[in-house]
């Protein structure tokens, strides 16, 4: 709980950081421009946070600075840190390289297993629901993969480790951000309140 | 001259069983006081172990080395385990030290072919060496050897352990196969010749080198034979009458070449150190080899009828990672604590982690509206008493870990009334509820000024907060509960 809450106050402070950076550089913004700068700068205090130790957290800031609107941000926000994000996205661009090969032939591979598999699935009738029980699971951690940011590069049982990671730290990204909308939303009622009997 | 010393040597160690059983007679348990090899109850797996070690320990590094390890079964396992794959490479490494007591034998079985005694044997080989090879990996409590690889062979995992590291010292060996079965029928005969005596007095200084050879054999034998193990159980005590019968014949023969080798025996103790010596300086070499597999086969043990080959090995250690963090996933996310079966436990997973990303967005969505200007007077706000407020109540946590994920707008219900702050407590429900139920399609301020209306008629009046607005007509039940709770308060 100890860590938890220090984990909160750090992302906090980060995400402010990043706010301010953005309202600073840009005035006019229509809604959902705000609403996409709020969320890639918490999206960015989430990952530095994890000191971009995790692979989520990498994955994050690769995306976040494939956009070149992002970079000002990003380099403000993680400051001496930005050599980790070259280091992240470089990470990725290998992984992505060497695992888009890897799907492919595994793509040719169940295509011309196809045959193979049904006609055993006839055969053996108890082997047909561990099949579809397979399927299933294969199905889940595909959506998983997807899910997770940089999931599709990572293996079942890493691919668990950082979905554990990465939903304890959407869980401290929601729950300050529950807290500062809260609290904005609190100040702007306190202000109408003032405001009313007037 | 040296060499063919050597082999003399080794051949004598190899029959020095035979010796041995005329030496007992003679010296009694004097030499096993000195040895410090005395075990009177041999069932006990500790002094077996020990008998053992130290056992392997003299053939390894020197011949009178004390057995007074009062080491755990683990340690005593890995040692031994450590010393048969070193004895097993330095058998391929140097084929002529002591150490090699098969190795050697083979070679010695070719050189002074006067010196194998199982020739006589080997029309009968082929039934009874089953039949031994059963027999032998099981615990008979008056042998030495075999007593102290009871133990051994009750451990899960040493079997294949052992038939890996007798994978290693047989590189080669394979095509000698009528070698491997005069030996074979070498530590059949030592065995039946010990079961003949069947006394304490099987321990004397040739009875540890001796072992070198058995062990050998074992390895080999359950390589050469893998089955024999499982098969032959209720063959044993039949077809070792038969070797005791066969032996006496064969043991008046033997006794003389005993006698003829028995000049060899002094310069038993130059070639033991040698051997040992050079099986020391051939250790450290070959540690490093079965130190990296051991890593893997330690931790992990096959239970019976599980596969024992590395990659399904690995296999099993990688599931068991999975499952164990899908353990931690599973108090992790709530809901989930009473889901069995992999694949609903990940559905479970992936709704909580989109619905959390979802949260993200709404929350972030959220924001810009309450704030056009993008210029959150920050400092106003952490300064502000609402903030500490709100922090404070973040540690108790909105997901207690038995809110369903689902039911998103309970999580405040849940959360929310054992809390001080009721005050602010209504606006931000509604402002959960309505921004859910109803999404984009509204134009967000609205439910801003419902907020901000609901909250400013909170200070007045309860009923009319409740019956007052249209908003909240979906949720009146829960609304008043709450009033109905801080009422109580």
């Amino acid at each position: 709980m100890q860590n938890n809450s220090l984990r909160k106050k750090e992302f906090m402070g980060k995400w402010l950081k990043g706010l301010q950076k953005y309202n600073s550089s840009s005035k006019d913004m229509n809604f959902l421009e705000r609403k996409k700068a709020i969320k890639i700068t918490s999206d960015i205090a989430m990952a530095s946070t994890r000191k971009a130790g995790t692979f989520w957290s990498q994955a994050l800031l690769a995306n976040a600075s494939n956009d070149d609107s992002n970079k000002t941000i990003l380099e403000h926000m993680l400051g001496t840190n930005s050599k980790i994000v070259e280091r992240a996205s470089t990470t990725l661009l290998g992984l992505a390289n060497n695992n888009s090969k890897k799907i492919r032939s595994k793509k040719i591979l169940k295509k011309s297993c196809m045959a193979k598999r049904v006609k055993r699935i006839d055969s053996h009738v108890g082997l047909a629901c561990c099949v579809i029980a397979k399927k299933l699971m294969k199905k889940r951690t595909q959506v998983l993969k997807n899910l997770v940011p940089g999931g599709k590069y990572l293996k079942k049982d890493s691919l668990i480790r950082e979905t554990l990671d990465y939903i304890a730290s959407l869980r401290v990204q929601v729950d300050v951000m529950r807290s500062l909308a809260y609290a904005t939303e609190h100040l702007h009622c306190q202000q109408s309140l003032v405001v009313k009997p007037q | 001259m040296e060499r063919e010393n050597m082999f003399m040597n080794e051949t004598n160690n190899f029959l020095l069983p035979y010796s041995m059983a005329m030496q007992n007679e003679q010296h009694g348990t004097s030499q096993q006081l000195q040895d410090c090899f005395l075990n009177p109850i041999w069932d006990n797996s500790v002094d077996q172990n020990d008998a053992f070690e130290s056992a392997l320990s003299s053939m390894v590094s020197s011949p009178v080395t004390s057995n007074a390890n009062a080491s755990g079964d683990n340690i005593v396992l890995k040692e031994l385990i450590g010393r048969l794959g070193s004895i097993n490479n330095s058998c391929e490494v140097s084929p002529h030290s002591y150490m090699n007591g098969k190795n050697s034998t083979n070679n010695s079985c070719y050189s002074t072919p006067l010196n194998s005694p199982p020739k006589l044997n080997l029309a009968m080989m082929d039934h009874q060496i089953r039949g031994n090879l059963g027999s032998l990996p099981f615990p008979r409590s008056h042998l030495n050897v075999h007593a102290s690889l009871g133990p051994m062979e009750t451990e899960p995992g040493f079997a294949e352990r052992a038939a890996r590291y007798s994978c290693f010292g047989n590189n080669g060996l394979n095509d000698i196969n009528g070698h491997q079965r005069m030996n074979v029928e070498e530590t059949k005969d030592v065995l039946s010749l010990q079961e003949e005596k069947s006394s304490l007095s099987d321990q004397n200084p040739g009875g540890k080198y001796v072992m070198n050879g058995k062990n050998d054999g074992n390895l080999r034998k359950r390589k050469s034979v893998p089955k024999g193990k499982g098969k032959n159980v209720p063959l044993t005590t039949s077809s070792e009458e038969a070797n005791a019968a066969a032996e006496k014949n064969e043991l008046s023969a033997k006794r003389s070449k005993t006698d003829d080798n028995e000049n060899g025996k002094d310069g038993e103790l130059k070639g033991d150190k040698n051997g040992s010596e050079n099986g020391n300086n051939k250790e450290n070499k070959s540690d490093q080899k079965p130190s990296e597999p051991l890593k893997d086969y330690i931790h992990v043990r096959a239970r019976r009828g599980q596969a024992t080959d590395a990659h399904s090995l690995a296999e099993r250690v990688r599931r068991e990672k999975i499952s164990q963090r899908m353990k931690f996933l599973q108090d992790l996310v709530p809901g989930c604590n009473k889901v069995t079966g992999k694949a609903v436990m990940l559905d479970e997973i992936i709704n909580y982690v989109q619905s959390l990303q979802r949260q993200v967005e709404f929350l972030s969505m959220k924001l810009a509206t309450i704030n056009p200007q993008m210029d959150v007077d920050i400092e106003a706000l952490l300064s502000s008493k609402d903030m500490l407020q709100a922090r404070g109540s973040l540690p108790s946590g909105p997901y207690s870990s038995d809110n369903l994920v689902s039911a998103f707008p309970f999580h405040f219900q849940c959360q929310q009334v054992p809390n001080e702050a009721e005050m602010p407590l209504l606006p931000r429900l509604m402002d959960a509820t309505t921004g859910r139920s109803q999404s984009m399609e509204v134009p967000f301020g609205h439910y801003n000024e419902a907020a901000t209306q609901a909250s400013s008629v909170w200070g007045d009046d309860l009923q009319s907060v409740v019956f007052g607005q249209n908003e909240t007509h979906n949720f009146e039940s829960l609304i008043t509960t709450e009033a109905q709770m801080k009422a109580e308060q």
